[in-house]
């Protein structure tokens, strides 16, 4: 018990050293602390800006347009991979357009995205939507293709009609490509997120961010970076946990 | 009929025409070039030699898992105000910012591969009395290398990610400012051709890593049905 504890915390050993070294490297002056200031003054503008509701405001901004570009990009990816990997046509037509752009880095688009969709949230929602859009559709494509022919000829075989063959067979077996997917494009629709505030907004932590760094206010900087990492972190154990609920009969693989 | 801001192919050809023969384009693209190579091979070199000693070493594990599950989750271009002011507007910003961001993933990848060696692998060379470095570099890291491949071309997509933003918000030179003058002047087609030649750079560089790739894991990829996005 005791031995376990120990084995614990001495997995966890870096994050104290680090902030003891941080702590220890700006009371010494060894860094300007302007640019890296004390552990106390990140805490107290943390708990006064959440005090005050002004993190709270940008955090609620950033979130709701990271959700709304994600579950809109799932609400139509999914379906959109369930296609391609049943028809033809679709896949003919739209195979190329995804496995072509995959790689192509979409963040260029932004500045047209910007006149097409205003300043505010349409246009960053609709980044996101895009961004997240090609980890899920390929990832569930890939996984939909995989299926093994002889579960969908069994369930043929036994004289399931075609929509329940779709919801109780092809569904469940694609279901681990798809938390797949999703997984890989969470994170991307915080990044996006908060890259586009930056780039341009009034709103949101990445304007927060990004005008505090030009204010000198450096304590702002890292406590807005505390929230969006606890908000990352807390989003992505979410999924897990959905997948876990959903794929009972699957692990998920590790990290 | 078409909105003033958007722009069709033809125009957009002259205006690459235009940008290629005024030489605007050569040094923009170079200079973004230049950061994107070396911020790249700076992040990945640091990750897959941090990640492939995590996945062997449980100190250096224990010291970075926290670390990287933390941080693993903020968008690394938070940090550019930071690094802004450590390296100023030049290149070494941009390139310390994308070999930071590309640290991430290369460094997951290669330490879970690493975790991931199929054990009787290991085991079969122990027994045969291969040595240590033996064992390390000519059984754990050509069969970790296909997983390690997989976080490399992450890293990659998000330096070309992290360029974009960081020339877009502070830099002197680079195609981003050039998309980004464009952009001011109204002149939309330059704006495209920007764009374009920014898409085509992420397009080549991602099919020069893939055909790496396939050079570097010819062994092991025959008779396998690769399920990679080509």
């Amino acid at each position: 018990m005791i031995t376990q504890a120990l084995r614990r915390t001495g997995q966890w050993y870096s994050i104290p050293l680090l902030l003891l070294l941080w702590q220890f490297s700006v009371s010494s002056g060894l860094v300007e602390s302007r640019l890296l200031p004390s552990l106390g003054r990140v805490w107290g503008a943390l708990v006064a800006n959440l005090d005050n509701g002004v993190l709270i405001y940008h955090t609620g901004i950033t979130l709701s347009r990271a959700a709304a570009g994600f579950v809109l990009a799932g609400a139509i990816g999914i379906p959109f991979a369930m296609s391609m990997a049943r028809s033809v046509t679709a896949r003919n037509l739209f195979e190329p357009i995804f496995f072509f752009g995959y790689p192509i880095p979409k963040i260029a688009l932004f500045p047209v995205f910007t006149y097409v969709f205003g300043i505010g949230s349409p246009s960053k929602i609709a980044f996101t939507f895009l961004e997240c859009l090609y980890p899920i559709v390929v990832t569930s494509y890939l996984g939909f293709r995989g299926i093994p022919n002889r579960l969908i000829w069994t369930a043929q075989n036994m004289g399931t009609p075609p929509a329940a063959t779709l919801w109780r067979v092809m569904l469940p077996a694609a279901l681990p490509s798809i938390f797949a997917g999703l997984r890989v494009a969470l994170p991307i629709s915080i990044i996006v997120i908060v890259l586009t505030e930056m780039i341009g907004d009034s709103r949101g932590l990445g304007y927060y961010i990004s005008v505090s760094g030009t204010r000198f206010e450096f304590q702002n900087v890292y406590a807005a970076m505390l929230v969006i990492g606890v908000c990352g972190f807390v989003l992505d154990r979410i999924l897990l946990w959905l997948r876990r609920r959903m794929v009972h009969w699957e692990r998920e693989p590790a990290a | 009929m078409l909105a003033p801001y958007l722009s069709v192919p033809s125009s957009i050809t002259v205006a690459l025409w235009e940008l290629a023969a005024d030489g605007e384009l050569h040094p923009a693209m170079l200079s973004s070039l230049y950061r994107l190579v070396l911020g790249f091979v700076g992040g990945t070199a640091a990750g897959v030699l941090v990640g492939l000693a995590a996945g062997v070493i449980p100190v250096v594990r224990y010291f970075f898992d926290p670390l990287v599950a933390f941080l693993y989750s903020i968008p690394k271009i938070a940090f550019l105000p930071v690094f802004l002011l450590l390296f100023g507007l030049g290149h070494a910003s941009k390139i310390s910012i994308i070999a930071f961001s590309c640290f991430f993933p290369v460094f997951i990848a290669s330490r879970h591969a690493v975790l991931a060696v199929n054990k009787l692998l290991i085991w079969c060379a122990r027994n045969m009395g291969t040595p240590g470095p033996t064992l390390f570099f000519r059984v754990m890291v050509p069969a970790a290398a296909p997983q390690l491949f997989a976080g490399v071309r992450i890293g990659l997509a998000h330096a070309f990610v992290i360029l974009f933003a960081a020339e877009l918000i502070g830099s002197q030179g680079g195609l981003g400012t050039l998309i980004a003058e464009g952009e001011e002047a109204a002149r939309f087609d330059l704006m495209f051709a920007g764009i374009v030649v920014f898409a085509m750079l992420g397009f080549a560089s991602d099919r020069a890593l893939m055909a790496i790739r396939r050079r570097v894991l010819r062994g092991q990829i025959i008779g396998t049905v690769e399920q990679v996005v080509r």
